[in-house]
């Protein structure tokens, strides 16, 4: 990669700095140009020498100063001024009688001598004059070019961290060695939040980085505070606070910036820092929004669920309180009817409070203790808890012998079953069977829960998985957590589950679970 | 006498119920609300069964069990909440017998009961039938014979060692690790996949229906339990 402070680029870095719109490089006076005044000056004597035969002493001057117009055109303005004088003694050393002497034979050389002496000066000041000119000139576009190509990648951004990383990239471009740009999170410049690994952080290194952006003023490399540190550290200062930092590495050659390429660092950091700005404001209104819509489903879930919760609490308190003030006038089939509604509701209850809780669990990111299971074994237990709603209805469960194991966790994968049957048998008529039927297809376990209900209406495949969604069904009640939880626990486990027309009616819910490795296990130990 | 349960439970509307249930049932009957107390009136009163909530006010229920096993066998069933697998599994590795998730169905928890009380009171079997029934199944250890149905089933060693130690805590939960551990020995006992898969050739040998197994029921999260009464 090119770097920003070889002194002499050659034409491989040109080529590549040429590429990456890079900064023009000043100037710098090395021997190489006084080497090429002096050569100049040499030729220039030459063809004096050629000349002098045929042209007055006087004339001879003018190829000398053709010779500093020369220089000064492609040499800094000192090597030119050299050129100058060199010129004049070289005039009198070979064109002035006597010649090889410094001696003047008559007096008004001297003011040759003078007159050419001013001339040359005049001509390095001017020519290096407007070479500056120039330079600053190009300098000037490239820089303007490199900030147009930050400002082009910062606007269409529209994360924060999308657009430190569009800014970090440019940014290397530009100068030519790595850039970081570090995020705060909770405060703090955080050391996860940052566009790249190349800088490997000392603790040391965090300090200054957090001392910058405490502070809001440049640290680092080639800065008064901490000039030891591995790297130069810039602040990003928004309009109304400091919202990163920003960290450049020496280049490979271990030079630091020059003061013109700091400017445009600066400039660099205070770009990008109004990006990240922007687009920090924009993700607040984003969140504003959100936490609008997720006011509106809080209250939306709470009026279903307190209208799920006190419909079994107004059965069972209204059955209780029967049977303990009118016991007498009840008749025995009576008792026993309201004697099992309370328990039926109370059980109601409790799985509508384990559901919820059961979400808010999963919500809140839920550890699973993952091993491998027959899916017999997870079927097996599901079908156990259901024993009692289950009672007289056809289950047919059909499991080749030969299924791989599956590496789930045995309570959550149990759940999703159980919610998948519970609603089988809620949906569909008590007459018809429910099928359970796995098989192995490539590189997953295929599960399937199959009724014969009335299925769910076209269209409404994803939003049976979203939480508080009911079926169109009627007369059959739940908070329309049971799916939502499903879906919740196989996407943890990396599988998919989606919700099919069942051929000659009904809804099949099939769930996919990755098979990995270590699917197999030898039985004999 | 009939056997005499001491309830550590700080709920007093279960403590309610729980009473009525036991008084129903003719067991003898002790109230601790607090585990201190609970504590202190297992010392005193030598209960022949504990039954303890793990969520106390004071302590830890986990605590008591702990305390308890330092100077006693006594049985101890616990009452948990659905859900906490791990608490179950820290309960029955400290020592409890078994658990009941709430809510829980009066017929689940009786069983829990006398299925612990057996185990303190193994004399009453013993000798009594060498032969163990369950179903069509029939388990003579004497002569190494298992059938299904009048049919000789052929077991592995390690199927045969498995439903063995099923036999012997007939009714109870057993933990993997500790059926890993009675099965394989004490250096097998991460390797809980092994007995999944010997679980489930056993089912297919024993069960009607593995996929639905009647006896030889999963406690997701914790254990195995062979599921039946023989005093019902």
């Amino acid at each position: 990669m090119a770097s920003h402070a070889d002194p002499t680029p050659t034409d491989e870095t040109a080529v590549e700095l040429a590429e990456a719109e890079p900064l023009p490089h000043t100037v710098t006076v090395s021997r190489r140009e006084y080497g090429l005044a002096v050569a100049i000056v040499g030729i220039a004597t030459l063809v004096a020498l050629l000349l002098r035969p045929y042209l007055a002493a006087t004339n001879l001057a003018m190829v000398y100063l053709l010779g500093v117009v020369a220089v000064a055109t492609r040499c800094s303005r000192s090597a030119s001024v050299m050129a100058s004088f060199l010129s004049v003694a070289a005039f009198d050393f070979f064109c002035v009688p006597p010649y090889l002497t410094f001696q003047v034979s008559e007096y008004e050389y001297l003011i040759t001598f003078a007159g050419m002496l001013a001339v040359a000066l005049v001509i390095s000041a001017q020519t290096s004059r407007i070479r500056a000119q120039a330079a600053s000139a190009v300098d000037r576009e490239s820089r303007t070019k490199a900030l147009y190509r930050l400002s082009r990648r910062l606007a269409a951004q529209t994360r924060v961290f999308d657009a430190a990383l569009a800014a970090a990239e440019v940014a290397e471009q530009v100068f030519g060695s790595h850039v970081t740009i570090f995020l705060p999170e909770d405060g703090r410049i955080s050391f996860r939040k940052r566009t790249s690994n190349q800088l490997l952080i000392a603790t040391a290194e965090e300090e200054i980085a957090q001392a910058v952006f405490d502070h809001g003023r440049k640290a680092g490399r080639g800065m008064e505070r901490f000039p030891d540190a591995a790297a130069t550290y810039v602040p990003l200062k928004g309009v109304s606070r400091i919202v990163g930092v920003m960290a450049i590495l020496p280049s490979p050659q271990g030079e630091t910036l020059k003061t013109d390429q700091q400017h445009l660092l600066d400039l660099f950091a205070n770009q990008t820092a109004l990006a990240i700005e922007r687009n920090l404001s924009q993700n607040a209104a984003d969140d504003a929004r959100m936490q609008m819509e997720t006011e509106e489903m809080r209250s939306s879930l709470l009026s279903a669920v307190s209208h799920d919760l006190r419909t079994p609490l107004a059965s069972i308190t209204g059955a209780a309180t029967t049977l303990r003030s009118q016991s007498d006038k009840l008749a025995p089939q009576v008792r026993d009817e309201l004697l099992e509604s309370i328990s039926e509701e109370a059980l109601r209850l409790s799985r509508l409070v384990g559901n919820l809780l059961d979400m808010t669990r999963l919500e809140s990111g839920v550890e699973l203790r993952r091993d491998l299971y027959p899916l017999e074994e997870i079927v097996g237990s599901a079908l156990q808890r259901l024993e009692p709603q289950l009672a007289g209805r056809d289950m047919l469960v059909s499991l080749p012998e030969d299924l791989p194991l599956v590496n789930a966790d045995d309570v959550l994968l149990g759940q999703v079953l159980v919610n998948l049957i519970e609603n089988a048998t809620k949906y569909s008529p008590p007459a018809s069977a429910i099928e359970i039927a796995a098989q192995a297809v490539a590189g997953a376990v295929q599960l399937e829960v199959r009724d014969r209900g009335p299925g769910f209406a076209p269209g409404e495949e994803k939003r049976l998985f979203e939480k508080f969604y009911r079926g169109q069904s009627e007369g059959v009640r739940g908070a329309g957590l049971g799916l939502a939880i499903c879906r919740a626990i196989v996407v943890a486990h990396r599988g998919s589950i989606e919700a099919l027309h069942r051929p000659g009616g009904g809804a099949i819910f099939r769930i996919r679970l990755p098979l990995e490795v270590l699917s197999k296990v030898d039985a004999r130990i | 006498m009939k056997p005499l349960i001491l309830v550590i439970e700080d709920d007093p509307q279960i403590r309610r119920f729980l009473r009525a249930t036991l008084a129903a049932e003719e067991y003898q009957f002790h109230e601790a609300v607090t585990a201190t107390e609970g504590i202190a009136q297992a010392a005193a009163r030598q209960p022949d069964l504990v039954l303890l909530d793990l969520g106390l006010p004071d302590r830890d229920g986990l605590d008591i069990i702990r305390e308890v096993r330092s100077w006693s066998q006594m049985p101890i069933v616990v009452l948990s909440a659905r859900g906490q697998e791990k608490d179950k599994i820290a309960a029955l590795d400290l020592g409890a017998d078994d658990y009941v998730a709430k809510p829980f169905a009066v017929g689940e928890l009786l069983a829990r009961i006398r299925a612990a009380l057996r185990r303190a009171a193994p004399l009453a079997q013993d000798g009594a039938d060498p032969v163990i029934r369950f179903g069509n199944v029939e388990a003579d250890f004497e002569k190494r014979l298992i059938t299904v149905g009048g049919q000789e089933v052929h077991l592995t060693p390690n199927e045969y060692k498995l439903l063995q130690v099923l036999i012997k805590h007939a009714g109870r939960v057993v933990t993997q690790r500790q059926l890993l551990n009675e099965v394989w020995g004490p250096h097998h006992t991460e390797q809980s996949q092994y007995l999944r898969v010997y679980v489930a050739q056993l089912r297919r040998k024993l069960e009607q229906d593995p996929a639905r197994p009647r006896y030889l029921q999963t406690e997701p999260g914790v254990g195995y339990r062979l599921s039946f009464d023989p005093q019902s």
